[in-house]
């Protein structure tokens, strides 16, 4: 009978956030031995699986390899289960791949490609429960795992999305939910640190007078997010270290 | 990965030896860690690592007409993924084969009343019932893929709840129905015969259980059998290579007699684990 | 913290999903408390100034209500008496789920400060929130939820005291055992300090007037039965509509299972079982032996508040004596309510019953509404509302109970008074009528208002154009004006200038929010309720006579046969140099003796306005007629002095024209500029079915009326003349009035273009532009072109075709509402004129019913009915002819649109419903007319010169 508010009177959203807020995030590095760099990351309920494979030798025709830059090969798959209603098929759709093209553009604009010519990386990502964001928590959790892999990076590539609600409040990392709910969603992927947007989408349209609020809310959101990522990474790095004796021998020093 | 003679030869004896290349007998499989109810929105759901064979399982429920032939059953359809996380040959559409292969073993294996009744899915004889999706998801491979998978299907089998059907009504061809929203009013599949799979592997004159990846590429032949309250409900043959038709009566006995075992252990293990409460995938 | 909410929804495909949802608990959340020293300094929260006060407790308190009370004792809340109250969040979201209306009025509350009503998001507070258990019922789950909360407050505030409101015994019980103090509203308003006219607006939902009697009324089904059995096409689902003549009889209109509406009769107690109009309903239909006819008597609630079933049962019983003589044919679908679906139960006008005891603490309410059962009330001031108009809502209606019960919501005034009758119109009609809040006047531009530079640097300059405007007399919201001058010896320029509305209601602020949602002025006898504050409505918008005005001027250049040669739009200033009315502008263009460049601007217009008609109505347009009448009112006394038909001049079609012209021009372009939420106005196509009655008609006078297209029936209109009876197409336009569809707002975005088209006009597109001071779609008209001339920037919902739809959506239904207010207001002033009068007037036959005939009396305006017979009897003098549509008696034959004298005079003995009394006086007829009165009816009130009138734009159909 009545439409939900995405935004009650007092300033919370349905699942109980306020509307600047992220949901909770969670990640590992390092879930899988086969690939070269793999991570997991859940982002509220959305949870993403990533692997990297290489820098390796081009795969297939050599004819794609770059002679000055590696080549970086994205593949975005979700499981057929990972959506409240069972999927066809995991990828191939129109969606799939243009999310990979997507994934792609991101990357490239964060992984030093300079440095390996001749050479392509792999990156997979599989999405296991998708509630919203799909797209910006593959961003982010294939940052990690090419961290995990080793790769050297510009600085972290984050993503997020915002929305606006009530037409008037902007309000960040929109969930499953909130996106049925209605209103326009913002996806934006940045390097945070240098404050440069890569990528940025609109599922629907709104007003221009919105925009700069939302995606500002948006941009401060891939900022949260790399604090979090670039904690995650430290205690990994860390831990990685102490397991390999590195803390020791800081300590001798 | 691809394996040099020497590596080859290696394991070979070590098979021979009864003493493999990571200190089992040949009779024995790796560690199994096993999670059930791991995704959240799927009404049945495990997760299984062997060694580093990663799977995932989820079942989801739709309603359906029964079939013409069965009008009194349900349905239940079998679907793997090999995510190219696991390898980049399984890239687009690299998996498709192995994955086609595992799903339709899985069909065959569970398509004996005995082993997996279906007629508890039938809603409105004719009309109306349920079907199971069993989704697979192959995060990562190790070997022994078969044995993996039917441990974790049938692990998320036992973990579904079937939602409480509180009504039916027919209403001229539309068949209606109510179902209770709460989740803690579900029905539980009876899945204690549901079937395991075994493969075999024949490495030099002798059979192994559970191959590792590297010991897949230098066994001659292979079978699996789906053992199902000490009987088969099927047995093929995978990859290339031959056996002597004694070997084959040889390798049915010992898949019987693991595949019993491993039965038992699993409903032991899925038994005492009432569903833990989980925080979160892999966390 | 989270936690996650698992639940099992079905989807469209009929599918069931698993869906999991992500709940956040949180430790930020403010107890509201002013002087809590745990949470965190928050400026938001006021300190209580008020103190409850209530001899139940020796201390102040927070009060904490759960579901129920809000939903039931909403008027109670309203009052001011009740403060410092906690809402919950679980407690105000399924207040939201069972009755939206009730929601809104919960949230108006809030929002007054005074009342310190605090919102506590206890679902979301990390100590508050509870996990449903597995098996708990939703209803146990939110109370304990609530009275989880209360400890929380108790313990986190030891110093407050806290009572919880419920009537729900067990939870009482419950929260007792928690030591939390708790309540029944009942109790709690006892006790209350001056508590006397708050009983009264309390609600009864316990069924505490337990009667000895026997039920009466037998049980309604459940909801899950209902649901079943309507799914097993057992039960209809339907809108209850009670008979305006019979409180024993009503109808359910349904739909049959393939779409086609079907109405199903229902009589007697059991077979209305508590349905109220308006109520969606369940109904069983009843075998086709058992069906039928719809009862001709007319039968009136009699009962007191302590009569019993009685009088019911001996009228059912009346009631069924007519069944078995009922033809086979005419027997009806009918059926009986087992159930209620919604109850769209509202806040009703009316009075109380006058017989009885006055001092008796029930006491019985008679809507004015005829269709609402009367309603009884529990008050302690029943002699004092014995003489007002009051408001009463209904509570519930139990079994036993002959009459619904209810409580008294306000009074509204002394029954009679023309300030009271104003309100119950508005309340009636649900036209917002309160005075400006204060955030809306705070939106108006401060005075004195000055013309800055930027101002004139924005706008084009007009002001020495000679521009006039034309409306009626006393009119002071002008928001038109016109002008012509020739540019060569075959062209003219015509500039139509609309006060610039728009910008002075800036998008979004409480000003524009308020205009929205009142959407017209509303015109009333002698009041009209203004959509936008006087000082835009009457000054600063309004294009006075010589005074500098903002306009948004539509100028054409037109060839001397009416052409368009090209138009433009842009915003300027002008001044007027006088405004006119009709009367006056008519008087200018006839004087040949006048030659100023007004006057001769106004020739121009005429002209031009004439070929423009012509070409409009040679296009297919209709010309209709409905007798729209002015009341002269003595400015004093604001009685009523005397009505009439209001005169039309020349200059009123002319100033039409170019309304009608304007509009059409700016529909094209902003259409052009916004083909997706452009606000337009289209008027349907009628059935072909709808002109039945105007066909019949004109056949049995020899007309053939053409009905397949708009301009077919404007021409068999043109060609249906009498000469003997001129009035015949005056009538006969009357009648096709009344076979129109509403024309209605519309974003253009929702139809297909061929859908656009305006019937009445016979033009393909057209919108409102002329009258933004009172008509709200015309500011987003203005809004639309302006941001076209490039004078103004867009804003979000203006290009949001879902909002323009939901605007529409209100502003039809506004103005819907407004035009019957309108005309409830003049027939009230009618009746009021005629009180004690008795008058032989003219009038013609509109038609011929089998008991009565239809009369129209034009010099008043007036369609009442002439009995010829007492219902349901046939008439000792008068012989129906069903076939002919005729009344004969000896020689002499009634047909329709025959000319006739009648006696007209008022009865009065209903105070809510007074009606005219028709006799016939000419023809005569021996034993039925009356001989013709010595005093032939005559003019009265020739001075109007002080009247003051307030009068509404003759409107037309588009």
């Amino acid at each position: 009978m009545s439409r939900k508010e995405l935004l009650s009177k007092i300033g919370l959203r349905q699942d109980g956030r306020r509307a600047e807020e992220l949901r909770r995030i969670r990640c590992k590095l390092g879930v899988f031995t086969q690939p070269d760099g793999s991570a997991y990351l859940e982002q509220g309920l959305t949870k993403v699986l990533a692997a990297v494979y290489g820098p390796h030798q081009v795969r297939g025709g050599r004819s794609k390899a770059q002679h000055d830059a590696a080549i970086i090969n994205c593949q975005f798959s979700m499981a057929v289960f990972s959506t409240g209603e069972r999927k066809k098929r995991p990828r191939g759709d129109r969606k799939s791949t243009e999310i990979s093209i997507h994934l792609h553009q991101a990357l490239l604009a964060a992984v030093k490609v300079e440095l390996y010519p001749w050479s392509q990386i792999d990156v997979y990502v599989e999405v296991l429960h998708a509630d919203g964001g799909v797209f910006p928590a593959c961003v982010n959790a294939a940052t990690l795992a090419l961290i995990d892999a080793g790769i050297p990076l510009k600085e972290y590539v984050c993503a997020c999305t915002a929305s606006l609600a009530n037409n008037n409040v902007a309000m960040v990392d929109i969930s499953n939910q909130e996106e049925t709910l209605g209103g326009p969603v913002l996806t934006v992927v940045a390097l945070p640190m240098s404050a440069k947007i890569v990528h940025m989408e609109m599922s629907q349209r709104f007003h221009l007078d919105h925009l700069p609020k939302v995606l500002n809310l948006a941009l401060q959101g891939c900022k949260d997010i790399k604090a979090i990522l670039d904690d995650v990474v430290r205690q990994h790095v860390k831990d990685i270290g102490s397991s390999t004796g590195w803390s020791q021998t800081n300590r001798k020093q | 990965m691809n394996l040099c003679e020497a590596e080859k030869t290696f394991i070979l004896h070590g098979v021979e030896e009864n003493f493999r290349v990571d200190g089992r007998e040949r009779s024995q499989y790796r560690p199994m860690e096993l999670e059930t109810n791991v995704v959240a929105h799927a009404f049945g759901s495990s997760r299984l690592r062997l060694a580093n064979t990663d799977v995932l399982v989820a079942v989801k429920i739709e309603t359906d007409v029964p079939s013409v032939d069965q009008p009194d059953e349900g349905k239940i359809e079998f679907f793997v993924d090999c995510s190219a996380n696991a390898t980049p040959d399984f890239e687009g559409r690299g998996g498709e084969e192995l994955a086609t292969e595992i799903a339709n073993s899985l069909t065959s294996a569970y398509r004996s009343t005995k082993a997996f009744n279906l007629s508890k899915l039938c809603i409105l004889k004719g009309r109306k019932c349920w079907k199971l999706y069993v989704d697979i998801l192959l995060l990562e491979c190790g070997g022994n893929l078969y044995d993996a998978v039917s441990l974790a299907v049938k692990a998320a089998l036992w973990n579904t709840d079937i939602p409480r059907v509180l009504a039916v009504n027919l209403d001229g061809n539309n068949v209606e129905m109510e179902v209770s929203d709460n989740i803690h009013e579900c029905v539980k599949l009876d899945i204690v015969p549901a079937p395991v799979m075994v493969t075999i592997s024949k490495i030099g004159e002798q059979c192994v259980v559970d191959p590792s990846a590297a010991e897949e590429q230098c066994a001659t032949a292979s079978m699996v059998v789906a053992v199902s309250q000490d009987r088969f409900t099927t047995v093929l043959q995978s990859g290339s290579g031959s056996l002597h038709p004694s070997t084959l009566r040889e390798s049915l006995k010992l898949g019987l007699e693991i595949g019993s075992k491993l039965d038992q252990a699993l409903i032991e293990v899925l038994k005492q684990k009432p569903a833990k409460k989980q925080i979160g995938f892999l966390m | 913290m989270l936690t996650t909410k698992i639940f099992i929804r079905k989807n469209r495909a009929g599918n069931f999903l698993k869906n999991i949802r992500e709940h956040y608990l949180r430790d930020d959340i403010h107890c509201g408390i002013s002087n809590c020293h745990d949470c965190p300094p928050n400026s938001n929260i006021s300190p209580a100034t008020h103190e409850n006060k209530c001899s139940l407790y020796n201390f102040n308190h927070y009060l904490v209500l759960d579901t129920n009370v809000i939903l039931h004792q909403m008027d109670l809340l309203e009052e001011d008496a009740m403060c410092n109250v906690i809402i919950l969040n679980t407690v105000l979201e399924e207040v939201k789920h069972r009755n939206l209306p009730i929601y809104k009025r919960l949230n108006n509350i809030m929002e007054n400060t005074d009342r310190n009503f605090y919102l506590f998001p206890n679902n979301f507070h990390i100590e508050c929130y509870i996990a449903q258990d597995k098996l708990e019922v939703i209803n146990d789950y939110n109370d304990r939820c609530i009275r989880r909360a209360c400890t929380w407050y108790m313990q986190h505030v030891p110093d407050a005291k806290f009572v919880l409101l419920t009537d729900d015994v067990a939870n009482r019980q419950l929260a007792a055992e928690e030591n939390i103090y708790c309540c029944s509203v009942e109790n709690y308003v006892a006790h209350l300090e001056n508590c006397g006219s708050l009983q009264d607006k309390l609600a009864h939902h316990d069924g505490h007037s337990i009667s000895k009697s026997d039920d009466i009324f037998p049980p309604h089904l459940t909801t899950l039965e209902i649901h079943k059995g309507i799914k097993e096409n057992k039960l209809y689902q339907g809108v209850y509509h009670a008979s305006r003549d019979n409180f024993l009889e009503g109808y359910v209109v349904v739909e049959e299972s393939d779409g086609t509406p079907m109405q199903i009769i229902v009589q007697g107690r059991v077979g209305q079982n508590r349905a109220v109009q308006g109520d969606v309903v369940a109904v069983e239909l009843f075998n086709v032996k058992e069906w039928t006819a719809p009862s001709d008597l007319v039968f009136e609630d009699e009962g007191l508040v302590e009569s019993g079933v009685d009088e019911v049962l001996r009228k059912e019983a009346e009631l069924n004596v007519g069944k078995g003589k009922k033809e086979a044919e005419d027997r009806k679908p009918t059926g009986r309510v087992v159930g209620v679906i919604r109850r769209k139960w509202r806040q009703y006008c009316g009075i109380l019953q006058q017989d009885g005891d006055a001092s008796g603490l029930y006491q019985l309410f008679v809507p004015a509404e005829k269709r609402v059962p009367k309603i009884r009330i529990q008050t302690r001031q029943g002699v004092f509302l014995r003489t007002q108009k009051i408001v009463v809502t209904i509570d519930l209606w139990p079994r036993h109970s002959r009459y619904p019960e209810g409580h008294f919501v306000r009074a509204l005034g002394a029954i009679g008074d023309q300030a009271t009758e104003n309100e119950v119109v508005l309340l009636e009609h649900e036209v917002p009528h309160n005075q400006f809040s204060e955030q809306v006047l705070k939106c108006l531009p401060k005075l004195p208002w000055i013309i800055t530079d930027a101002d004139v640097e924005a706008r084009v300059d007009l002001r020495d154009i000679d521009i006039c405007s034309v409306d009626p007399p006393g009119c002071t919201d002008i928001d038109d004006a016109l002008h012509c001058r020739p540019l060569t010896k075959d062209t003219f320029e015509v500039g139509v200038h609309i006060a610039d509305v728009s910008h002075f209601i800036r998008p979004g602020t409480a000003l524009d929010v308020e205009a929205a949602n009142r959407a017209t002025t509303v015109y009333l006898v002698n009041k009209r309720i203004d959509m936008v504050p006087e000082l835009l409505s009457s000054n600063l918008c309004s294009l006075r006579g010589g005074e500098e005005r903002f306009a948004f001027s539509c100028i054409w250049e037109i060839d001397k046969n009416a052409k368009i040669l090209n138009v433009r739009c842009h915003k300027s200033i002008i001044r007027s140099r006088k405004a006119m009315t009709y009367e006056e502008a008519q008087i200018t263009i006839d004087d040949k003796t006048k030659n100023d460049s007004i006057a001769i601007s106004l020739r121009n217009l005429n002209m031009l306005a004439k070929i423009l008609k012509r070409k409009r109505l040679e296009n297919g347009a209709l010309v209709l007629a409905s007798p729209e009448v002015k009341i002269h009112m003595d400015s004093e006394t604001m009685e009523p002095l005397d009505v009439e038909v209001k005169k039309l001049f020349e200059t009123n079609s002319m100033v039409e024209e170019f309304m009608l012209l304007a509009n059409i021009s700016v529909a094209e372009i902003i259409l052009e500029a916004f083909p997706d939420c452009a606000m337009l106005r289209r008027h349907p196509e009628p059935p072909v079915s709808n002109f039945d009655p105007l066909i019949k008609v004109g056949k049995n006078l020899g007309f053939d009326i053409k009905v397949d297209t708009g301009k077919h029936l404007a021409e068999s209109l043109d060609e249906a003349v009498n000469a003997n009876n001129p009035y015949i197409n005056t009538m006969l336009r009357i009648l096709a009035t009344r076979c129109m569809m509403q024309a209605v707002y519309f974003p253009s975005g929702i139809y297909e273009k061929s859908n656009f088209f305006h019937y009445g006009l016979a033009v393909p597109l057209y919108t409102h532009f002329t009258s933004p001071i009172r008509r709200y779609a015309d500011i987003i008209v203005h809004r639309l072109l302006a941001v076209t001339v490039g004078s103004d920037a867009t804003y979000p919902d203006l290009l949001d075709k879902q909002k323009s739809k939901l605007l529409c959506n209100n502003l039809n239904y506004r103005n819907r509402m407004a035009q019957y207010a309108g005309r409830a207001s003049v027939a009230f002033n009618t009746h009021l004129f005629f009180r004690n009068k008795v008058q032989d007037e003219e009038g013609y036959i509109l038609c011929i019913r089998k008991n009565a005939v239809q009369i129209l009396i034009p010099r008043y305006g007036l369609e009442c009915t002439l009995y010829l017979a007492e219902k349901g009897q046939s008439s000792a003098y008068f012989q129906y002819d069903v076939e002919e549509q005729t009344q004969k008696c000896g020689d002499i034959t009634l047909h329709a649109f025959d000319p006739v004298t009648v006696r007209l005079s008022l009865d009065s003995s209903n105070v809510q419903h007074e009606k005219f009394v028709l006799k016939l006086v000419h023809p005569y007829i021996e034993g039925f007319s009356l001989p013709p009165l010595n005093v032939p009816s005559k003019r009265k009130g020739d001075s109007k010169n002080k009247n003051k009138s307030h009068e509404k734009r003759k409107k037309q159909l588009h």
